[in-house]
């Protein structure tokens, strides 16, 4: 079977997936997560990963674990995923306050022009920019992920991807936050934490006699408390010491649309913002924030250079400011699944609950090996993870003809969330992701040992330590130790086996490379 | 010292110890192998060696810390008051949520465990906790406790109670799978 017949059945299995009045189950899954992804991204304190983390157990409770549930269970998350980001436009736009922190350039020039009576213009210019660069991630990912999968399994043997494990853990260490040593701290806290209990031995290792660690720390606890629950308490506490919006602002009027011209006239900007945000999501551990920063500031710097008399100047009520930003936020999110599906590396927080999905449910093990011809039970059956891979693809697709159809109809309407106070919404999302683990765990102790990791990931918030090497070190801390394991005993022992092919001592080098570099990172 | 550099070695000579800490006492005492391990005359590795990897990459980040410190921030008097408040009142509503329902339910000649799984008695202790941990943080983050928060507080546990319980008959509510 080619890669054609995994492509088409990849396709059919998303559209021929069983129908709920009339609709294939997964299109009707994409479409829910995909409102709700707008709905959550505008409204300020909450994000898409949040709504992923609280959405996965209750999908699991009606999918079960078998390999029917994946398509529509990653259906509804790639849904909140794309959502999430255009709707980060809408406070950005109407209330000068960003739905998410990837939007806050969006205000820069959003909420100017919504004051001078052209939120419906700067509604428009979003949607379109966001789905545009939507669109070109989503076609990179396609292109991109089989190719390098490929070629990781190809040329790579077990110490080369032990080598690649370890480069990938030091540049998202590197790169994420202020401090190069603070993020290798949290990367080393990560993968202490995935050793505990999961060791070779009977004895399960590093638990302190504890028998609630004796099963190892539930993944779910771990990642929904440093992720989700040190966000709420570092939030609040923000309210507390009346360093966040205590009262929603004013709304202004939605009025003044956008015309056909003006949206060519952008294409450029956004080609430009989309190319940005693609290579950026692409890399493990930048997020679409850097993105959109990027993004904005090259769109700025041209404007400066070459002024269009049409157009105000960037902050005044930029149109290109607001297309340079949401392209390139919104261009992530495709690029970032491209170490997903051919590394298994998850390059940030949604991608980290997109594996969360895969390792819960099973069937699917993001990596390279998805992409292997041949990899059916023989030469001639279909490989089921490819199959399933162009699926994800399909749901991709799905949301962005979504995203181009309802998604700016829909993200005039949800304005109106930004009127919600988050010292009331935060604590409803926190009774949410406790009861979402205990409904996963059963017992009261995932439920202190998640309380836990939240304390953990709100003083790391405080001390400028960023919690996302640790979550993603703590995802690949097992699968780590184990190609190591491999590559020792295959290399007959060999201390040295990082260092003896000239791709793994390359991918050495690099690491300790990129962390001399960020060293030179002036400190803030 | 200044303040940013005074914060940030306290901070890396923290993690220094944590990871000597790991290295010669947790990691030596609680693994069942050693870093390298014989197994039918070929060398494998242990189960010591990925923490004591684990340790060694958190002190290269305290002694990068310590070379290159960063903006300084360091956890304040205020932050570690707060983390006890909510300590406190997560354990309050965690008491309330585990206890409410036995508690209940012991003027019953049953007892609670019979119970468990049938309204109302499955979603006493859940409302109960639920609502005081909504309430209690939405007051704490406000600065004042209002009747109103709790109101929502239970009308919200409520929701989330019936939004698991009602579709989904495999799913247990906190805490009724632990009793």
């Amino acid at each position: 079977m080619g890669v054609w017949d995994h492509v088409v059945a990849g396709f059919l299995a998303v559209l021929q997936s069983d129908p709920v009045l009339g609709i294939p189950i997964v299109l009707l899954m994409v479409l829910f997560g995909f409102l709700l992804g707008i709905t959550v991204g505008a409204t300020p304190g909450l994000a898409g990963p949040m709504a992923m983390a609280i959405s996965l157990p209750i999908l699991i409770s009606i999918f079960g674990y078998s390999a029917d549930a994946l398509l529509p269970v990653l259906g509804f998350l790639i849904g909140i995923m794309k959502g999430a980001t255009i709707g980060g436009a809408v406070p950005a736009i109407l209330f000068n306050t960003p739905g998410t922190p990837d939007a806050f350039m969006t205000t820069l020039d959003g909420y100017p022009m919504a004051q001078k009576g052209e939120a419906r213009r700067a509604l428009r210019i979003a949607h379109f920019s966001s789905a545009s660069g939507d669109t070109f991630s989503d076609i990179v990912l396609v292109v991109c992920a089989p190719f390098l999968a490929i070629l990781v399994e190809r040329y790579l043997d077990l110490p080369e991807k032990t080598a690649l494990l370890i480069l990938s853990l030091a540049f998202i260490a590197s790169v994420i936050g202020n401090s190069v040593g603070k993020g290798i701290i949290s990367m080393g806290l990560g993968l202490l934490a995935a050793m505990i209990a999961t060791g070779e031995d009977f004895y399960p290792r590093l638990t302190l006699n504890q028998p609630a660690l004796a099963e190892g720390i539930p993944i779910a606890a771990a990642i929904l408390g440093v992720l989700i629950l040190g966000e709420v308490f570092k939030a609040l506490e923000d309210i507390y010491r009346g360093e966040a919006q205590a009262k929603p602002p004013e709304q202004t009027k939605v009025q003044g649309g956008a015309k056909s011209k003006d949206l060519r006239r952008l294409i450029p900007t956004i080609g430009r913002s989309a190319i940005i945000g693609t290579c950026i999501g692409a890399l493990p551990g930048v997020g679409s924030t850097l993105a959109a920063t990027l993004g904005y500031t090259s769109a700025k710097r041209r404007h400066t250079n070459r002024p269009d008399a049409n157009s105000p100047a960037f902050g005044e009520g930029a149109p290109e400011g607001i297309a340079a930003t949401e392209a390139a936020n919104s261009s992530v999110s495709g690029a970032n699944l491209i170490p997903v599906l051919s590394l298994g590396i998850p390059g940030n927080a949604a991608a980290v609950f997109l594996i969360l999905a895969m390792d819960s449910i099973g069937g699917f093990n993001p990596g390279p090996s998805v992409f292997q011809l041949g990899g059916g039970i023989n030469e001639g059956a279909l490989n089921p993870e490819m199959v399933m891979a162009f699926g994800i693809f399909t749901t991709m697709f799905i949301a962005n003809g979504l995203n181009w159809t309802i998604g700016g109809i829909f993200m005039r309407w949800v304005g109106v969330m930004t009127r919600i106070p988050k010292a009331r919404l935060l604590p409803i999302v926190l009774l949410l992701t406790l009861t979402a683990i205990y409904v996963q765990e059963t017992s009261m102790v995932a439920v202190w040992i998640t309380l836990f990791f939240g304390f953990l990931g709100y003083v790391m918030r405080r001390i400028g330590m960023s919690p996302l090497p640790f979550v993603i070190a703590f995802i690949l801390g097992g699968n780590l130790e184990a190609t190591a394991r491999q590559a020792f005993a295959a290399t007959g022992a060999d201390p040295f086996f990082l260092f003896n092919s000239p791709i793994a001592f390359v991918f050495m080098a690099l690491a300790i490379g990129v962390v001399a570099f960020s060293l030179r990172k002036p400190v803030p | 010292m200044k303040p940013r550099a005074s914060a940030e070695f306290w901070l890396a000579f923290f993690f220094l110890t944590f990871a000597a800490v790991l290295i010669f006492v947790w990691v030596p005492l609680d693994t069942g192998t050693g870093l390298v391990e014989k197994v039918r005359r070929k060398f494998v590795i242990g189960d010591a060696l990925g923490p004591t990897v684990a340790a060694a990459v958190i002190a290269i980040g305290a002694v990068l810390v310590m070379m290159r410190p960063s903006e300084g921030k360091a956890l304040t008097k205020t932050n570690l008051y707060w983390m006890l408040g909510l300590f406190a009142l997560f354990a309050v509503s965690l008491l309330l949520m585990r206890y409410a329902g036995p508690i209940a339910a012991s003027f019953t000649e049953t007892g609670y465990r019979p119970l468990r799984a049938t309204p109302p008695w499955n979603y006493i202790g859940f409302l109960i906790g639920g609502t005081v941990m909504i309430g209690g943080l939405t007051g704490l983050a406000s600065r004042r406790l209002a009747p109103r928060d709790f109101v929502i507080g239970f009308v919200a546990a409520l929701a989330i109670a019936l939004l698991y319980d009602l579709p989904f008959e495999d799913l247990i509510l906190p805490p009724n799978g632990d009793l």
